[in-house]
């Protein structure tokens, strides 16, 4: 699961109000670096939530984030966020709904967001 | 995807087209055989994914048209063909060449015609036109866009006369007899003469010149055979003055048959006879994909050659229609609510789009045991994993999330990135350009949904949560289809396309039978049959305006026209055709016959488990006397 799914993902177990953003508890984390493509990185950029994404990239780093007040975005922003959005990989783990604590596994890169019968 | 042959012609008179072509290419597009009914909307899909718009055949000077193919002399009309004429003007080469890059299937062409003498002169004359071309093209052009049209020529053009080339006879599958290769070999011989590189079969920079010969084929793509016998007895009907070595024209009210009798010893002649109504000739562009090239064409994607595959995985080919009609290219991002194997998917990522896909079943997790999951098909093709995530398309709204951030931005001096205000509009990001799907009709898979069957279901002990396995239910098809067109509807960015395919009947009518959606618009259904009571369509939407949250319900009404009659047109198919076979004459003894023969199986089988039983047992008893 790479942290650009994680920014959609929510979870909606019944009677949830704030299942968004979950919290990623990773027991294997891998880097796979591909070639960035500005462009797919521009198109995803209005689309994201960034409040979510910086929980996630705290959430798997466990520790606070660098300082960097750039507000327009050049090459080295682009090439960060693709770096966090299109290169790193949950392999295991949980999602964790912040709002229940209910914990969907992630095995093998895929979340399983299947809710249990008692919970649609 | 379509094999796409393109053919250029600078100023070659066309006999069909009375325009004069000047300074416009030609482009021979040829298609797969086994999809020729997707053959035009795919072809516009792709023209307007690179921004070309086809224009009218009016003779426009601007513009991308399609010309009207060569017909035999004996005006029979002849539909099923794999092949395409368009025609452009030379300022749009530049556009073209990228188009050829990206669609590596795509070839560039020269000449055609209905008789192969003619083919070859018109193609001696070109390339001789275009050997000395300095002179010629000055003089028919207008003098100062010369070299500007020389620039956008090159690409599609080779203009070093030493490049290494070879001569390729494509006959759509067919056998053509010796006498007949040797004379199609001979009449191209002064325009092979004027080349000057040397022969090279398989060097990398080898420019392929080739030579199609086109057949009449049936609906399912297969050549149409003659029988001999009859071939004499018309041929006073239609004969036109044509070429001595043109032979080919004596095709009225002959026996035809399909290829599928090829096997019958007393045709074995007709096998060979097949009557030629036109011949191309050009150079080939770019890498070429034709489906009985082996390891080099489609058969290095087709299923076979696939490490993960289950039993409801889409064929290759059809998955490049798909890809195609959705308008998918390098930067598009596709999702897949049914994913199952990743066929479809793996076709997107093929063209280099981002992939999502998600599935409700287990074994989108599990895989089919060892190492056999759904990333093995990426990894076999070298291509980026695609995300995957175990959901549920009826309950897609309650895993994503609707709300889209604003565009009201501050920065935050406590984060790594600039923050944006979210607030929550309650409308799913419009994330997706393309959504591609082979959604379950219950024919091979019943679609599930989550939800137990029970009207309170017993809750799930805690302690048991982490590993429970979640209860689901049988998912109507009429549901499948409106959630599916809601969730298109909802998330896909405006102009991006919805693509699925939908088995049908012949109970079903396409104006009343297909389910729509007001912010969907239907671009595209193409039939194909499989047999004469059933077939699919592929259905490509657009969405053309923004959701509005407030009517959901409207909107979901008003999916079905006829309710859920239509949507019952396409479930339960199985049992249709069962029924259908039922009609048929003859079933009850067939069925009879059956019966007795799976009873013998049966018996057959129980016998010898028995007896290895009984063997098992005497070697035990043997052992411990022993």
């Amino acid at each position: 699961m790479r942290l650009l799914t994680h920014n959609f993902l929510q979870s909606n177990v019944r009677g949830t109000v704030d299942g968004y953003p979950l919290k990623i508890e990773g027991t294997n984390i891998v880097v796979e670096n591909s070639s960035m493509d500005s462009n797919l990185v521009r198109k995803v950029l209005p689309k994201l939530n960034y409040p979510a994404l910086v929980a996630a990239i705290n959430d798997i780093r466990n520790e606070e984030g660098e300082e960097d007040n750039n507000n327009n975005i050049s090459e080295s922003v682009l090439k960060a966020l693709h770096f966090f959005l299109f290169d790193v990989h949950v392999i295991e783990g949980c999602l964790i709904c912040p709002g229940t604590d209910r914990r969907f596994p992630i095995k093998d890169g895929i979340p399983n967001m299947i809710l249990h019968e008692d919970e649609v | 995807m379509t094999v796409i042959s393109m053919e250029h012609i600078v100023p070659v008179v066309n006999k069909t087209a009375a325009i004069q072509q000047q300074q416009r290419y030609l482009v021979l597009v040829e298609f797969v055989y086994r999809h020729l009914n997707f053959q035009l909307a795919e072809l516009k899909s792709i023209l307007e994914a690179h921004g070309i718009h086809l224009g009218s055949s009016s003779g426009s000077s601007s513009g991308c048209e399609i010309l009207p193919l060569p017909v035999p002399p004996t005006n029979r009309s002849i539909s099923n063909r794999a092949f395409v004429i368009l025609s452009f003007p030379i300022e749009e080469a530049k556009r073209w060449s990228g188009l050829t890059q990206t669609h590596e299937e795509q070839q560039l062409w020269g000449c055609s015609s209905t008789n192969l003498k003619d083919c070859a002169n018109q193609s001696f004359q070109w390339l001789n036109r275009k050997t000395n071309n300095n002179e010629v093209e000055s003089s028919s052009s207008s003098q100062s866009s010369s070299s500007f049209q020389r620039d956008c020529i090159l690409p599609l053009v080779c203009d070093d006369p030493e490049r290494p080339w070879k001569f390729t006879i494509h006959t759509l599958g067919t056998k053509v007899r010796r006498d007949e290769q040797d004379l199609m070999r001979k009449t191209f011989q002064d325009t092979l003469d004027s080349l000057k590189g040397p022969v090279k079969l398989d060097d990398p920079t080898t420019q392929e010149f080739l030579l199609i010969r086109e057949i009449e084929l049936d609906g399912k793509g297969s050549a149409l055979l003659r029988t001999a016998a009859t071939n004499n007895n018309n041929n006073n009907n239609n004969k036109t003055s044509s070429d001595d070595n043109d032979d080919d024209n004596n095709s009225n009210n002959i026996t035809e048959m399909t290829s599928s009798q090829k096997n019958n010893k007393n045709n074995k002649d007709a096998y060979y006879n097949t009557d030629a109504i036109a011949y191309y000739f050009g150079r080939v562009l770019g890498g070429r994909i034709r489906s009985n090239e082996g390891s080099r064409g489609l058969d290095h994607y087709s299923l076979k050659s696939r490490p993960y595959l289950g039993p409801t995985s889409m064929d290759a080919e059809l998955s490049f229609v798909m890809t195609s009609l959705g308008k998918v290219t390098t930067e598009s991002i596709v999702y897949d609510p049914f994913v199952g194997t990743g066929s479809i998917l793996l076709a997107c990522a093929m063209r280099g789009a981002y992939c999502i896909g998600s599935d409700i079943d287990i074994r989108v997790l599990r895989g089919r045991g060892g190492n056999q999951t759904i990333w093995k098909n990426f990894d076999h093709y070298k291509l980026p994993r695609p995300e995957i995530v175990r959901s549920d398309n009826a309950l897609y709204h309650r895993h994503y999330r609707h709300h889209r951030p604003t565009t009201t931005t501050h920065i935050s001096s406590s984060t790594t990135a600039t923050t944006t205000t979210a607030t929550t509009t309650n409308i799913a990001p419009h994330l997706y350009d393309a959504i591609i799907c082979d959604p379950p009709y219950g024919i091979r898979a019943g679609a599930r949904q989550t939800g137990s069957k029970l009207d309170n279901p017993r809750p799930v002990l805690e302690e048991n949560r982490h590993n429970h396995i979640a209860q689901t239910k049988t998912y109507s098809v009429s549901d499948v289809m409106s959630d599916l067109l809601d969730v298109a509807a909802s998330t896909l960015k405006v102009g991006g396309r919805l693509v699925y395919i939908i088995p049908s009947f012949r109970d079903f009518e396409e104006d009343r039978d297909l389910p729509r959606h007001d912010c969907l618009e239907l671009i595209d259904s193409c039939f194909q049959p499989f047999s004469n009571d059933l077939g699919r369509r592929i259905v490509a939407m657009k969405k053309i305006i923004d959701y509005d949250v407030s009517k959901r319900t409207e909107y979901l009404q008003s999916i079905w026209i006829d309710g859920a009659e239509s949507a019952e047109k396409c479930a339960n198919l199985r049992d249709k055709i069962m029924e259908a076979a039922r009609e048929k004459p003859g079933y009850e003894e067939k069925a009879a016959i059956r019966k007795v023969k799976r009873k013998a199986n049966k018996e057959a089988k129980k016998q010898e488990k028995k007896r290895s039983k009984q063997e098992e047992n005497q070697s035990q008893q043997i052992k411990s006397t022993i």
